[in-house]
């Protein structure tokens, strides 16, 4: 603006480049002297994730556009790195079922909470909240909001007002794990939708919420300006930068272009190749075990060559782990299975996962293959890859390291989307079984045992009425999956939740390749950023 | 403009019943440095593509993170390997078939096919060679890369789709050329003279026209090799075109983008590659050109 | 002048509708349901219905056809999918960057390639000649996605001239004639103008060695007419068809700017495009794909229009 003023006023066209240059020298140096502090963040999607409550992008949308202009009633511990967060109080003080019946919820609401338009939080917001993504006759029903949030809680049958700070929701049956759905439910402003003439549109532009976070700008596909909000309920969690920008850049090398030419202060998934250009350039990369699993979901329906449990432990053991890791520049750690082995969840399998290519290929000669009379399969991957990581080259390794254990491996190569049809269909659908694929490689998310195990375990849950993708059920999984819905002891629900991990290992569901490890590459200027355990980071811990 | 100029060049150089033209092409296109040191460099290309499997070092499929991403010359890969430790040499070997298939079909189909609707239309004229160039016209509003990318975005990437799209890019072009070539060949007095003798339709456009006209699109054609080369690696480049782990070198070019700053040589060869083959046929073809337009 | 001027007009009408057609078709060619870019992986059944009627995708196509072409017309190109927002915002503001790219390349292009084209056609035969002919099949023949990653490691990463990527440093959004910004358009630009260069200086090159051999210009010479009069005769001559070249490689620029944007970032029609493709967001591919024809099929009007201002023979033609 300033340098435009100047620009105006001369004539010379030389002199008004200078004047321009002087003007944004100046600038800077107001803002210095304001103090100001900016962050630019290069993060890895194509677009802002939507900005109007419920994020789109999947669960690293959350951390965006989501948790910081939002909370969500129950929220999750981020500002921790040391050890996995926990369930917290954000907008709601506390929560517990109704000894009578369980499906019953209580929830108190935090007294004297306000938008960012500075109308009042309490249980109507709730409830409005609450009807925006489930009803759909309701008139402030928004159904791209729905369609990213109703997937994520299942389990909400109907839910009512008790008083002004209290609210009541009810499950479709007794399901202790609920509160594990709630960090994905975002409460906005109900009066900044009536000022904004009930547009969604227009309130993508304006948001309200509770956040730590206001939104100053937004320049869809370029750019969205966080700026503090001072007066955030948590004063444990203020932001530590005035200014946060987000600029999407999709593609990695620009993103890391970016960063060492310093156009932005920090990035997300840097390319594993550029890592030693970073560590000369002073650049610091952080990164820390996160809930996420790169695997290829078998089909076990009959048909698929991968039926047989032999073949998925040979599968399983003939992957050298070790050198992904490598490939990926160390930002991976082997996986022993759907979880970290430190989880409380992972619990004793008796297979265990390895590179151990003997033991592979004597598997594969009991099932009566071998390199010479290969097993064949058909495997559905992701054209640009899963968002995260090197999935192509990652591929391309497996299908070298299966061939030489005997399984012969044809890619058919969609986008992303599109894949994620074919997943969301199950294996058993006409465009899966009807075209031979019988496997299908996607970076799963695995933060809470909803996400990590029963969707793909519950035999109840086979696609198309959820994502157990090829059709597993194990009785004895079921039957632990019943139990852990009806346990509202943590002990012993982790105790039956390891009992089905367990035995997914076992049966070997997967190939399970590495777990991600969401690396980011912050400039010498970014000194702080605590990056929790967690696809849910908090972006308030970022300061200079 | 400079196109259609040729052409006429072209076309007024060949015009003639049935002369021999072809041998004396060759000989004068070999007296020029730059046409004969392309010649030879596809011929080098070429010749490695189609060997690949005699020629070619080592397995291009083989990995072997031990290895990955070592420098051009080192002890048995004199070009270096890849992001997952396959060797280069032998990957851009056999990348050659892959990406002279994409280079090269689009451009024989389209000059098959465009050479066989321009004849048709130009013969023709009248209502039939109007409705034809307007319908092509439809398809000439389409800048090229645009109209390519949105047919291979719209089928969905793939080997297939990326030559089909490419295809359809190029047929309007060669129709024009075709056409125009034809529309001039008509009016010479020996075609009129064979269709006042009788001759066939067939019998003139197979004999008398279809020679004439063959020439000035084969060079035109030529030309567009080389965008054709450049436009199908772009398409892998992009994430539409082959697909992994097919040797090609676009896609070569993208997996090994963000090596760059590791081992930029390796990571430049994919690309040095499109380039020195797009440049081989752009100086073909204008080698080409000139030796079509001094033999008149 | 402009019965002629009409009828290249009413020329024009039927190939934009053609181009319509074409571009709602295109992308009913393919495999996929766009409901997936809505809808995340695991939405059930009744919300992926709804969003289905809401966006109209349960009509006939032909009425989906003419019921979109009717809202085009009106400027309305319906919502993206992937995000909601109208497509005609999103299209304006990626068109507006993609023409100050192209617009940029292109002149820098046409320049230059006329300036080396000239030159080395005037000294046909020379070593200038050779010099810019060389210069020009390379421009033709390097893949310029390449030649962008190439620039940016030398010029922004090791050398730290020039930025890497983005439009500026507050986006598109407020784009200003400053240094800032002009830095940002510096290597993309460069990346990009290589095509016309190349093209143009040897169209040029070709035009001005031709005409140098004519008689008139011989006769000119033999009149005793300067050298800086007969150039410029050769350049009237000469103007016509670089203008319609020039037109053309713009055009072409404007299409063709989808891998060089990639590379860079660039906030142009080319990074929507390729954006809607992998969200198959049909809505806007359709956008994109439309208003970029039609602003094809308008520079060819606009330069058939303008040709005969420069050489009034060809309104005979």
């Amino acid at each position: 603006m300033v340098s435009n003023k100047a620009g105006q006023l001369t004539v010379n066209r030389w002199r008004r480049a200078l004047q321009g240059l002087a003007a944004l020298v100046l600038v800077t140096a107001c803002s210095m002297a304001h103090g100001e502090s900016l962050v630019r963040y290069g993060i890895s999607m194509a677009d802002i994730p939507l900005t109007t409550g419920q994020p789109d992008k999947g669960a690293g949308g959350y951390q965006f556009t989501g948790h910081t202009l939002y909370d969500p009633l129950v929220a999750w511990e981020a500002n921790i790195a040391s050890r996995p967060g926990k369930l917290i109080p954000g907008l709601a003080t506390e929560w517990k079922p109704d000894p009578q019946d369980p499906r019953n919820w209580r929830f108190k609401l935090r007294h004297g909470v306000k938008f960012h338009d500075g109308s009042e939080f309490n249980a109507d917001a709730v409830i409005w909240n609450l009807q925006k993504v489930l009803e759909t006759k309701a008139p402030q029903f928004d159904a791209k909001q729905s369609a990213q949030v109703r997937p994520r809680i299942p389990s909400i049958l109907r839910y009512r007002k008790v008083d002004d700070y209290t609210v009541e929701i009810t499950t479709k049956e007794i399901d202790a794990l609920f509160p594990f759905q709630l960090p994905w439910f975002l409460i906005g402003s109900p009066a900044q939708w009536e000022k904004l003439g009930h547009d969604w549109a227009k309130v993508a532009l304006q948001p309200s919420g509770t956040g730590p976070f206001r939104l100053d700008r937004l320049v869809p596909r370029e750019r969205a300006e966080l700026v503090r909000n001072p007066a955030y309920w948590d004063k444990t969690r203020l932001a530590k930068v005035d200014r946060l920008v987000l600029l999407p850049i999709p593609d990695a090398l620009t993103r890391a272009n970016a960063l060492l030419n310093g156009q932005v202060d920090m990035i997300e998934t840097p390319p594993p190749d550029v890592l030693p250009q970073f560590a000369a350039s002073g650049f610091r990369v952080v990164q820390n075990v996160t809930p996420h699993v790169w695997p290829y979901h078998f089909s076990t329906y009959p048909g698929s060559p991968w039926t047989d449990l032999r073949v998925r432990k040979a599968a399983n053991l003939a992957i050298d782990r070790a050198a992904i890791v490598k490939l990926l520049g160390g930002l991976a750690s082997p996986a022993k299975g759907q979880l970290d082995a430190n989880s409380p969840w992972f619990g004793k399998p008796s297979f265990e996962i390895k590179y151990d290519l003997a033991a592979a290929k004597a598997l594969m000669t009991q099932a009566g293959y071998s390199k010479a009379k290969p097993l064949k399969a058909k495997i559905l991957i992701a054209q640009g890859g899963t968002g995260q990581m090197l999935s192509l080259p990652m591929n391309e390794f497996i299908q070298q390291s299966l061939a030489e254990v005997g399984i012969q491996v044809e890619f058919e190569v969609v986008e992303l989307e599109n894949l994620y049809l074919h997943w969301r269909n199950g294996a058993k659908a006409d465009m899966n079984a009807g075209k031979g694929i019988t496997a299908i490689n996607l970076g799963y998310v695995t933060a809470d045992p909803f996400y990590a195990l029963t969707r793909f375990a519950y035999s109840k849950y086979v696609a198309p009425n959820g994502v157990n993708w090829g059709g597993y059920s194990n009785p004895k999984v079921d039957d632990a999956i019943d139990q852990v819905k009806a346990t509202f002891d943590p002990k012993a629900q982790d105790r039956l939740l390891a009992f089905v991990h367990q035995q997914m290992v076992d049966d070997a569901l997967m190939l399970w390749v590495v777990h991600d490890t969401n690396p980011h590459v912050l400039s010498p200027k970014v000194k702080q950023y605590v990056q929790a355990q967690h696809w849910f980071q908090d972006l308030t811990t970022i300061g200079l | 403009m400079t196109v259609l100029a040729t052409v006429q060049a072209g076309v007024l150089a060949t015009a003639r019943p049935a002369v021999h033209w072809r041998h004396s092409l060759i000989a004068r296109l070999l007296a020029s440095p730059a046409s004969a040191g392309s010649l030879l460099l596809l011929t080098l290309i070429v010749g490695g593509a189609l060997l690949a499997p005699w020629v070619a070092p080592a397995d291009p499929y083989q990995a072997s993170m031990l290895r990955r991403l070592l420098p051009v010359g080192s002890p048995g890969f004199p070009l270096g390997t890849d992001e997952i430790g396959r060797d280069m040499l032998s990957r851009l070997i056999w990348g050659g078939r892959l990406s002279l298939l994409m280079g090269v079909t689009p451009v024989a189909l389209a000059f098959g096919i465009g050479t066989a609707i321009g004849l048709v239309a130009g013969y023709a004229g009248g209502w039939l060679n109007t409705l034809v160039m307007r319908v092509l016209d439809v398809f000439y509003a389409f800048p090229s890369v645009l109209l390519a990318v949105a047919v291979t975005g719209a089928l969905g990437p793939g080997l297939n789709n990326s030559i089909l799209a490419l295809t359809l890019v190029f047929i309007p072009q060669v129709v024009r050329i075709a056409e125009s070539a034809t529309t001039q060949v008509r009016r010479l007095e020996y075609v009129d003279a064979a269709r006042i003798s009788g001759a066939s339709t067939i019998a003139i456009l197979w004999q008398h026209v279809l020679g004439n006209v063959l020439g000035p699109v084969f060079v035109y054609a030529t030309g567009l090799v080389s965008v054709s080369m450049i436009l199908a690696s772009g398409l892998s480049f992009l994430g539409l075109g082959v697909r992994p782990p097919e040797a090609e070198w676009g896609l070569m070019l993208n997996t090994l983008r963000s090596a760059i700053y590791l081992n930029p040589a390796v990571a430049a060869l994919p690309g040095a590659l499109i380039f020195l083959t797009s440049m081989a046929f752009n100086l073909l073809a204008d080698g080409l050109r000139s030796a079509l337009e001094r033999q008149g | 002048m402009l019965m002629f001027v009409l009828r290249r007009l009413l020329y024009a009408v039927p190939i934009a509708l053609g181009v319509t057609v074409v571009s709602f078709l295109l992308v009913y060619l393919a495999p996929g349901d766009p409901l997936n870019a809505i809808a995340p992986a695991d939405a059930p059944a009744e919300v992926i219905e709804a969003l289905k009627v809401s966006y109209g995708l349960d009509r006939p196509l032909p009425v989906r056809y003419l019921l979109w072409l009717q809202r085009a017309v009106q400027g309305d190109l319906g919502a993206s999918i992937a995000t909601g927002r109208p497509v005609s915002g999103e299209v304006r503001s990626a068109v507006g960057n993609t023409l100050l790219l192209a617009g940029v390349a292109a002149a820098l292009g046409v320049l230059v390639g006329c300036l080396a084209g000239a030159v080395a056609g005037y000294h046909a035969g020379g070593p200038l000649d050779r010099l810019v002919t060389a210069l020009s099949v390379v421009g033709v023949s390097v893949p310029h996605y390449w030649l962008g990653l190439v620039l940016t490691i030398v010029f922004s990463v090791r050398l730290g001239w020039l930025p890497a990527m983005g439009a500026g440093p507050g986006g598109s959004a407020d784009w200003l004639w400053d240094g800032d910004h002009l830095r940002h358009l510096v290597l993309p630009a460069l990346t990009l103008c290589v095509i016309p260069l190349g093209i143009l200086s040897r169209t040029v090159r070709a035009l001005v060695a031709d005409l140098m051999q004519r008689e008139f210009v011989l006769a000119l010479r033999a009149r005793g007419l300067g050298e800086a009069a007969i150039l410029r005769h050769v350049a009237r001559n000469a103007a016509p068809t670089v203008l319609a070249v020039a037109g053309l490689q713009l055009g072409y620029l404007m299409g063709g700017s989808i891998l060089v944007e990639t590379v860079f970032a660039w906030p142009g029609t080319g990074f929507l495009l390729n954006t809607a493709i992998f969200q198959r967001d049909i809505p806007l591919l359709q956008g994109v794909l439309l208003v970029l024809c039609l602003i094809f099929v308008g520079l060819n009007l606009l330069v058939d229009v303008l040709q005969p201002v420069l050489d009034p023979r060809m309104v005979r033609q």
